[in-house]
């Protein structure tokens, strides 16, 4: 039996290497798709620089000079640009949270209002009345782009910070020399500062309301695994019209007629291809390491969700190969399901940014879990045990695709 | 005693309502030509389905070489070579690729493997055309290769569906040829057709098949013998009138293919003398005639006269 499973499926890989069209699908398209994807969103690798700064909505009117002295600084910084007016308007923290929400701005820096006394006055208080300051964030923006962001305002902000404690460290350091308290006032100027610690200040990182976001993907870490399922799951085509065209030649009538059974025949047609799915995730991650230096992470855990990702996808294969009658009816099934359970998956848009509806739609997607374990690994850096669940409902899927698949087969057409 | 190799015991195969096939019975000898002649729907192919092991019957029996075939299945199989009417090769790979695929499927391996290839390739004519893509081929070199395929294990019945159809009348005899050497070699065939020709000079035995169910089975010799008589087929411009009718039963057995009277087949003992006849009848009617048919007892005729009906209706 395995003599004959090996047999068939040494013939359909060759007859798949010189039907170049198949090829073409299924390696060109997603590769194509990566890499005109990716270079297309470049701009989100090189925002941030002179040429492609980023904006951030500033809101300070009632923060106080600290707060002023923070934007002014953060205006210092090459690559970005802070907005302070809407149309003229001074910005308002809603209008900046509106903004941001609907994705016309990617960041919006708010200092409440108080800010500057509050930080005054930070360092003999309890945590909770710390002064705050908020980072409201797109949630479909490039992590390491934010990350960058983050980490120059949090820097202008401890900056301000701390300058405007220097005179009541100078004060604790000179204050017992007589006769210099009033030299020092004079150097100081008018500036009332309380006590503080340089870390009395809350960084609050946010999301618009109405968005649920937790660990988000890069652009990169983003499109490679979705654009490899997008990918894999074409195999639906190629696998069911090679059913249907050996059915139509007959060659599958004369398989049949041969001492050979029915298992054996299925696993030596789906063999191949689960190979070929293989091999293009291969491929495709490869070339995100290659051109694009994402990380896999754990590669133990990384196999598991491919096999199980190869598995569902070539599971629909064998459905759309058993409810497809004619080459249109395959054509239109196989398009129809790659495009839509794509789309809902979250290969085209992320599921975190989808409302509700789509979100809990697209759980009955093998798609989504799929990425969802891809990310667990590459992006959130989780193993083998971590991915069980995805694989669990990966291969469930796969399981419901061939049992269906097999009660509708009709070997005898 | 003859050694059967083929025996088909009432069976049937029911389609929804219909009966595809209806209690064929019939047994085929060891290094036999048997035919399976009949027109097209006739539950030929049907029949080679269920024979092949490719269609479950309704009910009934079929016996391969002694190893009963639902039973048995694989061992059954083994024993059967099948040449289907579609041409059931892999067109993009080369003909060498097309025999190494089907001789694995049927276990060969190795040394065998090859020289069977060689050997079915030489029976066949195609040994030049080893590495030759199968898309390149004519209709003829892929019937030809359809019988490599079908001969590659050496089967102990090889069952041939239509052979013949889409080939050009010099491919088609070197295909004919070539099945009968087989058959002259010891390999027991069962061949289906439409054509009577083939059957009749081809088959040591034909069973004539018609909705589902054997009307007649003995060598072509005998079926013409007993039933078969000569034909006149006539078609006419205009239903033609009873005083006519009359006339032409009195040369022979006239039957009115069509309620409009347009359609008739006269048939005869004595062919030559009722076609002059008729002729002579038809002179003072001229242009009445649209097509005139005559033919020497044959198969075609004996399923005409068994059915009403042509071979090819």
């Amino acid at each position: 039996m395995i003599y004959q499973i090996l047999a068939i499926t040494l013939k359909e890989l060759k007859v798949l290497w010189f039907d170049r069209e198949a090829l073409a699908l299924l390696f060109a398209m997603p590769m194509f798709f990566i890499l005109v994807m990716s270079f297309a969103l470049e701009g989100v690798f090189q925002a941030g620089s002179k040429g492609h700064p980023i904006e951030i909505l500033a809101v300070h009117r009632n923060g106080g000079p600290i707060a002023a002295r923070t934007i002014a600084d953060l205006k210092r910084i090459e690559g970005l640009i802070l907005i302070e007016t809407d149309n003229g308007i001074p910005l308002t923290s809603d209008k900046a949270e509106q903004l941001v929400g609907k994705g016309a701005h990617s960041l919006a820096l708010v200092f409440p209002e108080g800010y500057t006394e509050q930080v005054l006055k930070t360092s003999k208080v309890s945590q909770e009345e710390k002064a705050t300051v908020y980072l409201i964030s797109d949630p479909a923006m490039n992590l390491q782009l934010l990350a960058a962001v983050k980490g120059a305002i949090q820097g202008a902000i401890e900056r301000q910070v701390l300058f405007a404690g220097i005179p009541q460290q100078l004060k604790e350091i000179f204050g017992t020399l007589e006769g210099m308290e009033g030299q020092l006032d004079n150097m100081l100027g008018d500036t009332n500062v309380g006590e503080r610690e340089s870390s009395g200040v809350d960084f609050i990182h946010t999301f618009p309301k109405g968005f649920n976001v937790s660990r988000r993907p890069t652009a990169t870490e983003q499109n490679v695994p979705a654009y490899t399922i997008f990918g894999v799951f074409f195999i639906v085509l190629t696998l069911a019209s090679s059913f249907l065209q050996e059915k139509k030649d007959g060659t599958f009538q004369r398989i049949l007629a041969a001492p050979l059974c029915k298992t054996a025949l299925l696993i030596g047609k789906l063999l191949p291809y689960y190979l070929v799915n293989l091999i293009q995730i291969g491929l495709m991650f490869g070339i995100g390491v290659v051109v694009f230096g994402i990380r896999l992470g754990h590669l133990p855990a990384l196999v598991i969700v491919s096999l199980a990702l190869a598995a569902a996808a070539n599971g629909l294969g064998l459905l759309v190969a058993a409810l497809g009658k004619t080459e249109p009816q395959v054509n239109a099934l196989s398009v129809l399901l790659a495009i839509t359970l794509s789309a809902l998956g979250g290969m085209m848009v992320p599921t975190f940014i989808m409302p509700d509806l789509m979100k809990t739609l697209s759980l009955f997607t093998p798609h989504a879990w799929a990425l969802a374990g891809y990310h667990d690994v590459i992006v959130r850096g989780l193993g083998v045990k971590d991915i069980l669940t995805e694989m669990l409902v990966l291969f469930g899927f796969a399981s419901l695709f061939f049992i269906i698949a097999l009660w509708r087969f009709r070997f005898d057409e | 005693m003859k050694t059967s190799i083929l025996i088909v015991e009432d069976l049937w195969k029911r389609y929804a309502q219909t009966d595809a096939v209806r209690g064929l019975t019939f047994e085929i000898s060891k290094g036999e030509f048997f035919g399976l002649l009949g027109p097209n729907g006739a539950g030929k192919t049907t029949t080679i389905g269920l024979l092949s092991g490719l269609i479950e019957p309704t009910r009934g029996h079929i016996s391969i070489a002694g190893v009963d075939l639902f039973s048995r299945p694989m061992e059954a199989k083994a024993r059967i070579g099948l040449v289907p009417q579609s041409f059931a090769l892999y067109p993009s790979l080369c003909t060498r690729d097309n025999l190494v695929f089907f001789g694995r499927i049927y276990g060969l391996k190795g040394r065998r493997l090859k020289e069977r290839m060689t050997r079915v390739l030489e029976i066949v004519e195609l040994t030049d055309r080893a590495n030759q893509t199968v898309a390149t081929f004519s209709n003829g070199m892929k019937r030809r290769l359809n019988i490599a395929v079908g001969l590659l294990h050496e089967p102990e019945i090889l069952i041939l569906d239509e052979p013949t159809v889409g080939v050009d009348p010099q491919s088609r005899n070197a295909i004919l040829e070539s099945i009968h050497s087989l058959n002259q070699s010891g390999v027991t065939v069962l061949y289906t057709t439409h054509h009577i020709e083939e059957a009749q000079h081809l088959c040591d035995r034909v069973a004539i098949i018609d909705q589902g169910k054997i009307i007649a089975l003995d060598s072509p010799a005998r079926l013409i013998r007993d039933f078969g008589k000569g034909m006149v087929c006539m078609e006419f411009n205009a239903g033609i009138a009873d005083q006519l009718l009359d006339q032409m039963k009195r040369i022979g057995h006239v039957r009115v293919v069509d309620d409009q009277r347009r359609k008739i087949h006269i048939e005869t003992n004595g062919i030559d003398e009722a076609s002059r006849e008729l002729l002579e009848l038809m002179k003072a009617r001229d242009g009445l005639i649209k097509t005139l048919d005559i033919a020497e007892p044959n198969l075609e005729t004996v399923f005409i006269h068994l059915t009403g009906r042509n071979l090819r209706d």
